[in-house]
């Protein structure tokens, strides 16, 4: 038995571990847990995906069928949650020096990701809400293909 | 370099690997477990300004008042899009003012032939909607929309979305 004993060389399957988690480190994308990936988005065939390099502040808003809005799977009352990031839209371009007042348009593009068969009234609630704080600027996102 | 050598050899440092071996399996099953990618995802990019009151071309009362002005009012160059949904929420109807629309394609071969027209400078263009119109319906009529051009090579992306009052569906 002792003559056999011998060590295994760990360092190529660490080598192969590293790469591996190099891999996902690089692939990792946090921005998709504000998605809602349970939502069916519309198919749109001239939507295309837009990459605004961080420079663009973005709200995103996921409104299911029933027009509930969902922030990291937590359901939200409309009103008050897009009054609250309208102040923080507001602060943060106040920040950068922009003069911006209670009622001018904001930086911020709303992001709807809504559920395909939403009733337009209560997306139009979402809307609305946006609107009135002073949201100007959309994306309505949708996908350029039918997914099987 | 002998007494190095010599130093090195009685030295000899053998490293534990397995502890780092543990330690990177577990970091690689945390990103196996939380990898999740993300669909490609499209968007139509709008501007939704809220709708400004449309004022009657033969309400020249309010349309003469200003004397320092030659310009139009605002909102009286406004183009209404009627959308009227069915009982499953599908498009069923469409208008442009107050004229029907057979069809998507007869709404964007008429809404070409009104924005080529350089004399229709639109303050601004409205969407009214029914109540119960799905979403992905809606999305084919902006669809539509936003495929068109203005008289200023900028495309449509400034809309206004009214909800059709009750009894209209």
């Amino acid at each position: 038995m002792e003559s056999t004993e011998g060590t295994p060389n760990l360092t190529p399957i660490l080598d192969m571990v590293f790469q591996l988690i190099t891999f996902f480190m690089l692939v990792i994308n946090f921005k998709s847990a504000s998605m809602d990936l349970t939502l069916r988005l519309p198919v749109v065939g001239s939507a295309r995906p837009v990459d605004h390099q961080g420079e663009v502040d973005l709200l995103v808003l996921n409104i299911n069928d029933k027009g509930d809005l969902n922030v990291y799977g937590i359901k939200k009352n409309i009103e008050e949650y897009i009054a609250g990031e309208a102040m923080t839209s507001r602060l943060t371009a106040r920040r950068k020096g922009a003069k911006i007042e209670p009622g001018d348009e904001l930086p911020t593009t709303v992001v709807i990701r809504a559920d395909r068969s939403t009733p337009f009234y209560l997306l139009n609630r979402v809307i609305l809400a946006c609107q009135q704080n002073g949201f100007r600027n959309f994306a309505l996102k949708a996908m350029n293909k039918e997914q099987s | 370099m002998s007494r190095l050598r010599k130093k090195r050899a009685h030295g000899d440092v053998e490293l534990n690997l397995a502890a780092m071996l543990d330690m990177a399996f577990q970091l690689l099953t945390f990103f196996i477990l939380t990898f999740k990618p993300a669909p490609v995802e499209g968007q139509v990019n709008l501007r939704l300004p809220p709708p400004a009151p449309i004022q009657s071309a033969n309400a020249t009362k309010d349309l003469g008042s200003d004397t320092s002005t030659n310009e139009l009012p605002k909102g009286v160059k406004t183009l209404t899009i009627t959308i009227f949904p069915n009982e499953r929420g599908d498009l069923a109807a469409l208008g442009i003012g107050e004229a029907p629309v057979s069809s998507l394609a007869a709404l964007e071969s008429k809404l070409k032939t009104i924005f080529s027209d350089p004399s229709n400078p639109f303050d601004q263009v409205i969407l009214q909607v029914g109540k119960s119109l799905r979403y992905d319906e809606l999305m084919r009529v902006v669809e539509v929309c936003t495929r068109q051009t203005l008289p200023d090579g900028h495309p449509l992306s400034k809309l206004s979305l009214v909800e059709l009052p009750d009894g209209s569906k």
